[in-house]
């Protein structure tokens, strides 16, 4: 076949004519001197996000300092510290603290002991039927929503509920299985088990299956190549799984505010009763910041421990 | 002397036994949708300490008899064993070969040192004695001074040689390439491969090389299988596999040839014009009077300004060059004959004194000797 430079019946794909149109219109709004401005550009949208999330925490760090007025239910005019020096003198808050972060490392280990070996067969099978039958394991709890999930482990876990009507046919319980701090950990695993293993399957999925069939000849059997090839062929998924799972689990709270029964708060449940029931937003916007610090210093001593490099994102350092 | 028959018995199965590191037979690998076996009937057997090349195109099979051959895959049919014991009778990680993988495989998180003593650790080799081997390996593959670097801070080609080192460190029985080299640029290649073989001489260690660039082959092997559709075509020593080749397949494989299609003839073929182009058949079976096709290599065509010149060939015709590309140390003609339509004759031509001596559209002479062109059977 021959080819006619002039031959009409010839059209450029419309896509390509649509996104020349697109860039002969772009170069009117934005003509190419202001090139090295783009840059800056593409980058506004995230600064006005996160410039609000500033202006918002300035706002609570601003409320924070004063205290309620208990005669006027408004903030008092003065500023004090008297917020966090009730934070720090009442046994309540420490516990309630001490429960958070206990809860989210549990959080974080159970998670990524059963994310792990997940997100491994899902990348690894040979077989499609395996993995879309994951998948769709995976995605299914992600459409149903926290609140519905939780509803759905109070009504399995319940005093009359399946789990109990099993130990009955075998002759123990009925337990309390509900409204205790393992059964808060339990639903928070179940929620965060999709995110870690989002998390580590692109990471296990960068490493060569023929690295490990090299260790393997190389002497290394299953366990082995686990432990000195993949695992630390893997850290930057591991961490950044570690990372999101105990933030959101740190700051969670429809799992312990349900499953919890009131008795096992966490930091988010305590902010919420002083801005919505005791309406003392001097002493919530306090313990929100405190619950910010808190985040930043466990990312921050994670990352130290790690490696900032870690998140497998830009170059390998 | 008469010896014992069964004592006789005895020695002779070990002395094969010693002497063959490899032996394969009739290993088929089906992976069934329908399509035909990747590897059909593969029989060869490799001798303790030799080079043996697995060559062919894309897709023949190779990398999937390796992968059969160090016990990753198991056969869909036929018999492997390795010094004797067949394959499979172990998990990978117990076996006694070393293999270097198509994209080296090396550890990133590690040095190249610790990539090095890795097997030594896994084969829980002595504690105390693997500094002083790691160091031995890698000067071996030159690279005493690189130990303490990350892999992403060597070389493609020191990567290579840390791959090369780690394969061998723990002394296996047999080492595997495949392919190894086929990322490195023109001029590294042939610095390693004969680092390869280098190496391999040093060690005495039976080695299996996939490639399918054919110098390499023919460069650093002992021996040559060609492969092509999972099938062997020949299995040869490369200097007979390309003197010899024993068919089409391979004929065309290697080397740069001219094919010319006519009849078997007593002595030859004949042309579509019925003159007779001297050679000699190759193809078990050919009869006179079938179709064949003639093969001849570039660098066995003579060429010369006047037929006198050709007076010690066989077979002499008049061409018109077509075309000329100049490859450096040689060049090669294209060119044409009136009694051969739609064959172009590649020539290639030495002459360290002139130069460009034809011009496109010059009138010259080719000719060969009866023994280069070799006739095979028509392919169908
Ligand atoms: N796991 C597999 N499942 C199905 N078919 C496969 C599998 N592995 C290889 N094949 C097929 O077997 C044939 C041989 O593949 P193989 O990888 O052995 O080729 P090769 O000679 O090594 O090619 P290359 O030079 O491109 O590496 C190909 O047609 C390939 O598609
Ligand atoms: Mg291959």
């Amino acid at each position: 076949m021959t080819t006619d430079p002039d031959n009409s019946d010839f059209r450029y794909p419309l896509r390509w004519r649509l996104m020349d149109g697109a860039e002969r219109l772009l170069e009117i709004v934005w003509p190419r001197r202001f090139g090295r401005f783009t840059g800056w550009l593409l980058l506004l949208p995230a600064l006005l996000l996160v410039g609000i999330l500033v202006l918002g925490l300035w706002q609570m760090a601003e409320s924070s300092l004063h205290v309620l007025d208990r005669n006027t239910f408004l903030p008092s005019e003065e500023y004090t510290l008297s917020n966090y020096g009730t934070i720090w003198q009442s046994a309540t808050y420490f516990k309630v603290i001490w429960r958070s972060v206990q809860g989210a490392v549990w959080t974080v280990v159970f998670t990524l002991l059963l994310a792990f070996p997940f997100a491994y067969v899902l990348v690894r099978t040979p077989r499609a039927w395996v993995r879309k039958l994951l998948l769709i394991a995976l995605f299914l709890p992600f459409f149903i929503g926290q609140v519905v999930r939780a509803y759905g482990i109070l009504i399995v876990l319940g005093t009359s509920g399946a789990v109990n009507d099993v130990f009955g046919l075998i002759g123990v319980g009925p337990y309390r299985l509900l409204f205790n701090f393992p059964a808060v950990v339990f639903g928070l695993v179940q929620y965060m088990l999709p995110f870690a293993v989002l998390m580590l399957a692109p990471a296990l999925t960068s490493i060569p299956q023929e690295t490990e069939t090299a260790a393997s000849s190389l002497g290394a059997n299953w366990l082995r190549s686990m432990r000195h090839v993949v695992l630390p062929m893997a850290k930057p998924g591991i961490v950044g799984a570690s990372l999101v799972v105990m933030t959101l689990s740190l700051t969670d709270f429809a799992m312990p505010a349900m499953l919890g029964g009131g008795s096992q708060d966490f930091i988010a449940n305590a902010i919420y009763d002083q801005f919505f029931r005791t309406a003392d937003q001097g002493l919530g916007s306090a313990l929100a910041l405190l619950l910010v610090a808190l985040g930043s210093v466990l990312v921050a001593v994670i990352i130290g421990l790690f490696g900032a490099g870690t998140l497998g994102m830009g170059e390998k350092k | 002397m008469r010896a014992s028959p069964i004592l006789s018995e005895v020695t002779k199965t070990a002395v094969a036994g010693q002497s063959h590191a490899v032996r394969v037979r009739d290993v088929t690998m089906d992976f069934g949708s329908g399509s035909s076996p990747a590897v059909d009937r593969a029989s060869f057997d490799l001798e303790k300490g030799k080079f043996l090349t697995i060559l062919g195109p894309s897709g023949s099979g190779k990398t999937t008899l390796l992968r059969m051959i160090a016990g990753f895959q198991r056969p869909t049919r036929g018999d492997i064993t390795i010094g004797g014991k067949p394959v499979d009778a172990a998990p990978p990680h117990r076996r006694s070969v070393g293999m270097v993988f198509q994209k080296l495989a090396l550890f990133p998180h590690m040095t190249a040192a610790e990539n090095v003593a890795f097997p030594l650790k896994m084969r829980r080799f002595n504690p105390a004695k693997t500094p002083a081997r790691v160091r031995e390996f890698l000067d071996l593959v030159k690279l005493g001074d690189f130990g303490g670097r990350r892999v992403n801070e060597l070389s493609g080609g020191q990567q290579q040689r840390v791959a090369i080192a780690r394969a061998l460190v723990f002394e296996p029985e047999l080492l595997l390439l495949d392919e190894p080299l086929a990322a490195l640029d023109r001029k590294l290649r042939e610095e390693m491969q004969l680092e390869f073989r280098r190496i391999q001489r040093e060690l005495g260690v039976t080695t299996i090389n996939v490639t399918h660039d054919q110098r390499e082959a023919l460069v650093v092997s002992d021996d040559i299988i060609v492969m092509d559709g999972g099938i062997i075509q020949q299995h040869a020593k490369p200097v007979e596999m390309y003197r010899a080749p024993e068919n089409l397949f391979v004929s065309s494989f290697l080397g740069v040839s001219t094919f010319i299609d006519g009849q078997v003839a007593e002595g030859g073929m004949h042309a579509a014009d019925g003159s007779l182009l001297r050679g000699t058949p190759v193809s078990v079976g050919l009869q006179t009077g079938q179709r064949g096709r003639g093969a001849i290599r570039a660098e066995q065509i003579r060429i010369d300004q006047d037929q006198g010149g050709l007076s010690h060939c066989d077979t002499v015709l008049q061409v018109a060059i077509k075309d000329v590309i100049f490859e450096g140390e040689r060049l090669l003609y294209t060119a044409a004959s009136p009694i051969l339509p739609g064959v172009d004759f590649q020539i290639y031509h030495h002459d360290p004194e002139a130069f460009d001596l034809y011009e496109v559209g010059q009138q010259v002479w080719i000719g060969w000797k009866a023994g280069d062109l070799k006739v095979f059977k028509a392919a169908d």
